[in-house]
């Protein structure tokens, strides 16, 4: 019935800010445990009627809540919060639990790590893999970061391998640092004339704040390269599906083109690919009023996005027009019919 | 003294909002109306693929300076070429300063370093106020990314002052996180949507601003407003589709003001596509509901 919609055993969410993939999200995996399959949903940030639709208030962070159980299937929500993502990694990882300490109580890790850009998505990234080595689900449906960056959680593996083997780190591990260090040999001058405008520039304390960090995580590092590895594969399986979530309109177009370019060049698989909101045509018997007038010109702005993106991908047959909701789906009824909508707009 | 008005008087306006919402259109519109009241401004957009450029109807900037109309102009600014531009001034040797600009240890601290990025696209602005830099500006509008973000980009540089304290780049930081703290000279404007996602990342944004930094937003635009219903309009789908949005907006409305009693303007949903004509007709607009 549902056609590709449900094709795949991780299904990820992708589009620009602001277009509705929580929602679609939440009606794909509402659809999938309707099927029986055991199928597990994980978001950013759902709105307050989501948390409520999906039971996951923020008692639920981290770790899945059922929401609803169809003979053998069932449905699972899970918020994701990265930085506890990340204090349990580290804690897997860390050779001894002193190891772990020494991390937790740095002053970079604790004010920064949360913000370090990438490491959100990394994250949301890691948690999936956890769930998914589980063997728990049939599906997984991951919601990805409300961000106009979104495709860096696509890299994110790469970038935390790169990161694990960069010079930065060989720096890091320098004895320059240590007291002992600086008494070494006479070849170091030059590279020391640099640390020392470094230093003079961005601080020494900041400086060793985050040396400590590195050192501190030197013992995770080969756990946390094969991990970023498998979670690369994982992202590139025949199994896992790319949905794209496009706003209505060709303005948006630009942003689905973009994500559609760099699933493509990554070589990840795309499914279909949803363009949400659109304004239905009001129909000819509507009058000439102003309203009548801006809705016609919604309607008629949405189709030529569509044309667009369409003439853009003549081949892709996969393209949905989901149309605007006179209210936003917040309940797993309303939940519910969204997805029977989504099926019978794509029923091959 | 007119909401507008007030902040005709600032000298860094951050435009911010969730994702999707207009953040871009309605930096066009405040510069564009607050230039036709005789401010020389620049409009900063951060997002690399831009799209400032087609609100006002010019070329894009690709990282220049570029005229948009009488005493605007738009320029689109990466944290990477700013800092590479900071480090070509310190450094005075060419040959040096291009050694560290290409070594992958430079690139990682760039991506890494907590909040160094908004703090340089932040300092950029604050420079160019400070003179020195032709044609004058009086403003600086910056089309800021997305709600989390934007709170992240106004925090860094008090963020990055604590962090590096001590050397230059903390000395830097801290002065313009003084700056962003003085009500006087910068402000915040949030856009929004009347629908529950954008109020309410509005609502958490604009308590994380002042628990955090201490910061009130001047305004708040609420965008894309359906307009009321004429009256006996038929039951058609169409109709019933609008009754339902209309409805949600006043509702959202409604859960916004109980929250924010400072100033708010709305701006309705307009049959224009993106570009110097809908600019024009919301700049008409916003002035209107100003006063």
């Amino acid at each position: 019935m549902s056609g590709d919609l449900l094709k795949g055993r991780l299904i990820v969410v992708v589009g620009a800010g602001g277009v509705g993939k929580t929602t679609l999200a939440a009606a794909l995996a509402l659809g999938s445990a309707k099927e029986g399959r055991r199928t597990l949903v994980m978001t950013f940030d759902p709105s307050l009627r989501l948390k409520d639709a999906l039971g996951v208030g923020d008692s639920g962070k981290g770790e899945p809540i059922r929401v609803m159980e169809a003979g053998p299937g069932f449905l699972d929500a899970a918020l994701l919060d990265a930085k506890l993502t990340f204090d349990r990694l580290i804690r897997n990882y860390a050779p001894n639990a002193a190891a772990a300490k020494r991390i937790f109580s740095n002053r970079f890790y604790r004010d920064m790590a949360g913000n370090l850009s990438g490491i959100l998505e990394y994250m949301a990234m890691e948690r999936l893999f956890e769930m998914q080595a589980s063997e728990g689900y049939d599906r997984i449906i991951l919601d990805t970061p409300p961000t106009r960056q979104a495709m860096d959680f696509l890299q994110a593996p790469e970038r935390m391998m790169n990161l694990v083997d960069s010079k930065a780190i060989q720096f890091a591990m320098d004895p320059w640092w240590d007291d002992a260090g600086r008494k070494n040999l006479a070849f170091r001058i030059a590279l020391k004339g640099a640390m020392e405008l470094s230093d003079r520039v961005i601080g020494r304390r900041f400086l060793l704040d985050v040396v400590e960090f590195i050192r501190a995580f030197a013992p995770l590092f080969d756990g946390f390269r094969s991990r970023a590895e498998d979670v690369r594969n994982l992202l590139l399986a025949d199994e896992t599906r790319f949905l794209l979530v496009a706003g209505p309109g060709p303005d948006r177009v630009p942003d689905a083109m973009f994500f559609l370019r760099k699933l493509q060049e990554t070589g990840h698989h795309l499914g279909p690919i949803l363009v949400n909101q659109v304004h239905p045509d009001p129909g000819p018997a509507a009058g000439k009023d102003q309203g009548t007038v801006l809705l016609r010109f919604l309607a008629d702005r949405d189709q030529r996005g569509l044309s667009l993106l369409r003439s853009l991908f003549p081949g892709e047959k996969n393209i949905i027009s989901v149309s605007l909701e006179p209210v936003p789906p917040g309940d797993l009824r309303t939940l519910g019919q969204l997805f029977e909508k989504l099926s019978k707009a794509n029923p091959n | 003294m007119s909401v507008l008005d007030r902040i005709a008087e600032r000298q860094l306006v951050v435009v911010t909002g969730k994702g999707g919402v207009g953040k871009t259109t309605l930096t066009a519109v405040l510069g564009r109306l607050l230039a036709n009241r005789g401010k020389q401004v620049l409009l900063l957009e951060v997002d690399p693929r831009e799209s400032l450029h087609q609100a006002l109807g010019t070329e894009p900037s690709g990282g220049e300076v570029v005229p948009a109309g009488p005493g605007l102009s738009i320029q689109n600014l990466q944290p990477g070429a700013v800092i590479e531009g900071l480090v070509r001034e310190k450094v005075p040797i060419a040959y040096l300063a291009r050694k560290i600009t290409e070594s992958t240890a430079f690139h990682q601290f760039v991506e890494g370093a907590p909040g160094l990025k908004e703090t340089a696209l932040l300092g950029h602005a604050y420079r160019v106020l400070q003179g020195g830099h032709r044609p004058r500006t009086d403003l600086v509008i910056v089309d800021a990314p997305a709600t989390g973000h934007g709170a992240t980009m106004l925090a860094a540089p008090g963020l990055l002052a604590q962090a590096a304290e001590g050397g230059q780049l903390g000395d830097m930081a801290s002065e313009l996180a003084d700056f962003l703290a003085d009500a006087s000279r910068c402000d915040v404007v949030l856009a929004t949507l009347l629908e529950e996602m954008p109020v309410e990342e509005t609502l958490e944004l604009i308590e994380l601003l002042w628990a955090k930094l201490g910061i009130r937003p001047d305004l708040v635009v609420a965008n894309g407003m359906y307009p009321a219903l004429p009256h006996g309009a038929a039951p058609t789908p169409g109709m019933n589709l609008w009754r339902a949005r209309r409805r949600l907006n006043e509702a959202e409305l409604g859960r916004l003001t109980a929250s924010w009693e400072g100033p708010l303007l709305k701006l309705p949903l307009l049959p224009l596509d993106r570009g110097p004509a809908l600019v024009k007709a919301l700049v008409a607009l916003l002035h209107e509901a100003d006063s």
